[in-house]
């Protein structure tokens, strides 16, 4: 349930970035170019508005984006490695493998959550709480601003702690959901929109694809070099959420 | 000594089958915590900077765009388009094919999802017509890479963020090679075709063919809107890129109405994850470039190899090399978010051009998309057309080879790369 909200949190996040920066970037280059032209009233409008700022919004938003859209690639399975090696091993060891991968990425952007915290407090997020709960301030630091927005640094850099500890806790995930099902999310960088009324290749599975940069779980059948002789197909569900619908 | 150390625990930790980004990031932070006297503060920092850079944010911006002329529908009238123009050639639909690839892989960006697009409309229409399947086969798995070479290009916005190169100029540069590469594979096809006697299709009027033009014109636009944004001083690349992702989404809901309003949240989603993906690795490259830097290893390999003589064509050998051997293990931008670091500094001192650099680099990953055992394009290909792995590699020997040959020529005519971007003032 709590899981379900995280979930449709986070696409939302990400989704909502994306489109917002593209929107700024956008206006921020059309106001460039209409308040270059005389029109009565809307120049004078135009040139009132200070778009200044829009490049810096647009880079905080990517960063926030970049750093939640890792944790989301996660879940999705997106993230590209070298799995030559691995692919070529039994199931067993293969397993052990990619557990101690999971693990390794938690580990890493467990650390990276940590010097992140401590990054941000030691900038300004302690001085802001003190003095919202108007603790004793001693010689606390204010932290910097930055230059456009003047927005506090630790705001905008808290990007790392936040992002970095949602990634931990999705690898965590990952790696409990493979241990419990054998399963790893997988993504599909081949897949394209609107094929559907003429596409011969009706059983395409992204799953069968050992693309050899994605681990390859125990659950689907690979096709390439075929390293499973027996075949066994999407299942049903799986392939309405992945695939946009059933073959026709 | 610590250098050794530094790559060998990146390739063991790579080996392992972690993320890329991940094994980046361990790699620095062991180095970190045990061989240096660098701030831990200084990498918090490097976390957040790293990827605060304007002309990053292209990344997202051009891979939004692509994402929304990535379907089925644009990639239909772009087949429409190159066949009523070389269809009635031998080897006809291959060529279209070739020439569908190109502009398709150019508009959406991603050489995997252009296999897909254009394989599986025009490979069944193929084998219809006569053309065995590993004719077909083979040429959609290379021609499928062309979208690197032509711009507008993720990997080499890649290259120019590792290396501080002109976005513009890099762009300029691949235009011809890019067609040349195009006009080498058509070559192949055609001479291929004439041989084995392969079926030719009935040809197009003129009046078809501008009707063929028309449709697929709009998309093919968003090519002008880059280029001629960023050559005309108009837009920075980055505005460029964010006003193509516009432009695309207007043709896309409006104009071609292949999607509806409802379908955009799930664009912007596919998007953004992609884009973080690729943003990661960035974060972690330049961590790692960071302390390569900080190690002096660069600097280290420039003095050895003019130590020892080794001049630019050796050099050029060898960069050529190790980037195709790379290819058998990662995908494009992490090598060149890799190998960029290390390389660049080298061929500065042996006085290679820039952008002659970046544009070799950038057809090394294209050969690197078309062999086993890490293809994207050929992993894909045997998706859609049931065939295995070593059977396509079969089919793509011809065309493989040919692209091994063009670049032997890329690399060692750098007139080829910047002779545009010269003439045209933007190096």
């Amino acid at each position: 349930m709590i899981n379900k909200a995280l979930n449709h949190l986070e696409e939302l996040l990400v989704t909502f970035l994306m489109g917002a920066a593209t929107i700024i970037i956008f206006i921020s280059v059309m106001h460039r170019y209409l308040s270059g032209y005389e029109i009565p009233g809307l120049q004078d409008w135009l040139l009132s508005l200070n778009v200044g700022w829009a490049q810096e919004l647009c880079i905080i938003m990517f960063v926030w984006m970049a750093k939640f859209g890792a944790a989301y690639g996660v879940r999705t399975g997106i993230h590209v490695g070298v799995d030559v090696l691995i692919n070529r091993l039994s199931d067993r060891m293969r397993g052990k493998f990619i557990v101690f991968g999971l693990l390794a990425g938690a580990t890493f952007t467990g650390i990276v959550a940590t010097l992140g915290a401590h990054f941000v407090w030691e900038n300004g997020a302690h001085y802001a709480f003190f003095k919202f709960f108007g603790a004793e301030m001693g010689d606390l630091f204010e932290g910097p601003i930055t230059p456009d927005l003047e927005w506090p640094t630790w705001i905008v850099y808290s990007a790392i702690p936040l992002g970095s500890s949602l990634m931990c806790f999705r690898f965590l995930q990952v790696t409990w959901s493979f241990i419990k099902t054998g399963e790893l999310p997988h993504h599909d960088h081949g897949h394209v929109d609107g094929l559907e009324e003429e596409t011969p290749p009706v059983d395409f599975d992204p799953y069968g694809m050992d693309d050899n940069l994605h681990m390859r779980d125990m659950k689907h059948t690979m096709v390439g070099e075929n390293r499973r002789k027996e075949h066994k197909p999407v299942e049903d569900d799986r392939r309405k959420d992945d695939l946009g619908g059933m073959p026709k | 000594m610590n250098a050794l150390v530094i790559f060998s625990l990146l390739a063991v930790l790579m080996l392992t089958g972690m993320p890329i980004s991940i094994s980046l990031g361990l790699t620095v932070l062991t180095f970190l915590f045990t061989m240096t006297q660098v701030p831990l503060e200084s990498v918090a920092l490097k976390l957040f900077t790293g990827i605060e850079k304007f002309e990053i944010m292209a990344i997202p911006f051009f891979i939004l765009a692509g994402n929304f002329l990535t379907h089925g529908g644009v990639a239909k009238r772009m087949i429409n388009f190159a066949t009523s123009m070389v269809g009635h050639w031998y080897g006809g639909l291959g060529l279209a094919g070739v020439m569908a690839c190109a502009l398709f892989a150019a508009v959406s960006g991603s050489s995997p999802a252009t296999v897909v697009a254009i394989g599986s409309i025009l490979l069944p229409a193929m084998v219809k017509a006569g053309f065995p399947n590993k004719f077909g086969a083979g040429v959609i798995s290379t021609s499928g890479a062309l979208g690197i070479l032509i711009p507008p290009s993720i990997v080499m916005v890649m290259y120019s963020v590792a290396t501080n190169t002109s976005v513009g100029a890099l762009f300029m540069a691949g235009v011809i090679p890019g067609l040349l590469l195009a006009a080498t594979l058509g070559g192949v096809t055609w001479y291929r075709a004439k041989k084995f006697d392969y079926p030719r299709q009935p040809k197009a009027s003129w009046s078809e063919r501008f009707d063929a033009f028309r449709k697929s014109a709009w998309g093919l636009f968003l090519i002008v809107v880059v280029m001629g944004g960023i050559y005309s001083g108009m837009f920075t690349p980055t505005e460029a890129a964010a006003m193509s992702a516009v432009y695309a989404f207007v043709v896309a809901v409006f104009i071609y109405k292949d999607m509806g309003l409802k379908d955009v949240p799930k664009v912007l989603l596919n998007s953004a994850n992609m884009s973080a993906m690729l943003l990661y690795i960035i974060t972690n490259a330049v961590l790692f470039s960071f302390i390569m830097t900080n190690e002096n290893i660069p600097q280290a390999l420039a003095d050895w190899m003019l130590g020892n003589g080794l001049g630019m064509i050796t050099f050029l050998l060898a960069v050529n090399i190790i980037l195709l051997l790379a290819g058998n293990f990662m995908e494009p931008s992490s090598i060149v978010l890799i190998f960029a670091p290390i390389l660049f500094p080298v061929a500065m001192k042996l006085g290679i051009d820039p952008v002659h650099f970046g544009i070799i680099m950038v057809v090394n990953m294209e050969v690197g998309m078309c062999h086993p055992p890490v293809g994207l394009n050929l992993y894909v290909a045997s998706g859609i057309t049931k065939m295995g792995i070593t059977e396509l590699t079969v089919a793509v020997w011809p065309w493989l080879l040919s692209m091994l040959v063009f670049l032997g020529f890329v690399t060692y005519l750098p007139a080829m790369s910047i002779w545009l971007p010269k003439t045209l003032g933007m190096m």
